[in-house]
């Protein structure tokens, strides 16, 4: 019996095979050619998963709200794209046009003159964290029938104070828990949180809740510029 | 050595497979690694255990290269794997496989009664691929409440909380990763590289 014993290596040449060509696959898949795949991967399965989500959505159904013991007023994390702009907003103008037959210069005294909404819901970011958030403003259903849109119309678009922009679906912004919101947790909305007003919903993800919005347009047409995200690969419809 | 008797007291019957198990294998093998490394690289964004500051997943084991691309191939996967297991399942069941394919009493009595080492491997064996199916099943229901809480906010009840059903739906990886090394390892156990094989060519 020698004092070093070699162990038998029980690596044949099949198993090398096999390892390394799983190795190979992940240094592919996962480390330089994840970018050139994942756009391939998102082109093909962005449009079942939409029509599926879109079918799947509810218009008029109310997603169940949380009682106000359980806002988490801490687990709200803020996710700003450039900072926060300066608006005064004494001067602030919530413009609402496109194609509609009434386009609107709303102040925030005119904005708050609207039913006020409150909410107590679970705000969900596309990171996989989510927080328990109570808000409150006018349903931006109520906004745009004010604007009285043309037929045609299927799309909205936001554009904030900060260059950030987006847009969504009509019936997801009809969603009567679709809110143009100045309120978080019963007081007037932090400027980090979008003040003077913000998109809230529980039926969209995190980014789709544009901040300091001051544009609304309504639109018959999607154009290829669909929103800050959107546009770097995120998924356009990201319903809840 | 060991390859070589196992392979002797096989019986010629063992290592073969129908063409539908040997797809359901491969593509249930090839989505699972889509699945697990893709969603790691939605991991990264916020960690479920210490949130931004949580310990982060090698890159080298995320799949996407950023969030919209590990998401991309997270629920272009999920149809995949999810479709795959149906089909798995309504295959185990028009076939009747469902009777003798799982885990039953007579290997439960093995692994109390039996001495024969071959005979209580197999029963492991077959306990180990007989849990995996409820967990890929749990898996798909925590990941259908995080994708559409809004649409099917009792799975998020279910399980209590947010938080509880993401580390429930992460507790996937760790257990298929478990699976993956003991289904192999008992796998050449009870079969040899034959019965392994088998399942593959």
């Amino acid at each position: 019996m020698g004092l070093i014993r070699v162990p038998q290596s029980q690596f044949n040449r099949r198993q090398f095979l096999q390892v390394s060509g799983l190795s190979s696959l992940s240094f592919l898949l996962g480390g330089c050619g994840g970018p050139l795949f994942e756009d391939i991967v998102g082109k093909v399965s962005e449009p079942l998963n939409q029509r599926v989500e879109t079918l799947l959505f509810q218009p008029r159904k109310l997603v169940p709200e949380f009682p106000l013991e359980a806002i988490e007023p801490e687990a709200l994390i803020v996710n700003s794209f450039r900072g926060n702009p300066v608006i005064d907003q004494r001067a602030f103008r919530l413009i609402i046009d496109g194609e509609v037959n009434h386009p609107l210069s709303l102040s925030m005294a005119d904005i708050q003159q609207l039913p006020l909404t409150s909410m107590v819901i679970r705000h969900v970011c596309v990171e996989g964290w989510a927080a328990i958030v109570r808000w409150g403003g006018v349903r931006l259903q109520e906004l745009v029938a004010l604007a009285q849109p043309k037929p045609e119309v299927k799309y909205v678009y936001f554009q904030s104070a900060d260059g950030y922009y987006g847009s969504w679906d009509l019936p997801s912004a009809l969603h009567p828990q679709t809110l143009m919101a100045y309120q978080k947790n019963g007081e007037p909305l932090p400027i980090e949180n979008g003040a003077p007003l913000r998109l809230a919903s529980p039926v969209k993800l995190g980014y789709k809740q544009s901040k300091w919005v001051t544009r609304i347009t309504l639109m018959s047409q999607l154009g290829h510029v669909k929103g800050y995200w959107e546009d770097q690969g995120y998924e356009w419809f990201a319903g809840l | 050595m060991t390859a070589k008797t196992s392979a002797k007291t096989i019986p010629p019957w063992l290592p073969r497979q129908t063409l539908l198990a040997k797809s359901f294998h491969w593509i249930n093998l090839i989505s699972l690694f889509l699945m697990l490394t893709s969603g790691l690289q939605i991991y990264n964004a916020n960690p479920v255990f210490g949130g931004r500051a949580g310990w982060q997943i090698p890159p080298v084991f995320a799949l996407g290269g950023w969030l919209a691309g590990g998401r991309h191939w997270h629920f272009a996967a999920m149809w995949l794997f999810s479709l795959n297991l149906l089909w798995y399942g309504l295959y185990v069941l028009i076939s009747r496989r469902w009777r003798h394919r799982f885990v039953g009493t007579n290997d439960l009595k093995a692994l109390q009664r039996s001495r024969n080492p071959q005979r209580r491997i197999y029963a492991w064996h077959r306990i180990a691929y007989t849990i995996i199916v409820p967990i890929l099943l749990l898996a798909i229901l925590t990941g259908i409440g995080m994708y559409k809480p809004a649409q099917f906010p009792w799975i998020v009840d279910m399980f209590g909380s947010w938080q509880a059903l993401r580390i429930v739906h992460f507790s996937s990886v760790p257990i298929v990763v478990l699976f993956a090394i003991a289904h192999s390892w008992l796998g050449l156990k009870a079969g040899g590289s034959r019965l392994l094989e088998s399942m593959f060519w």
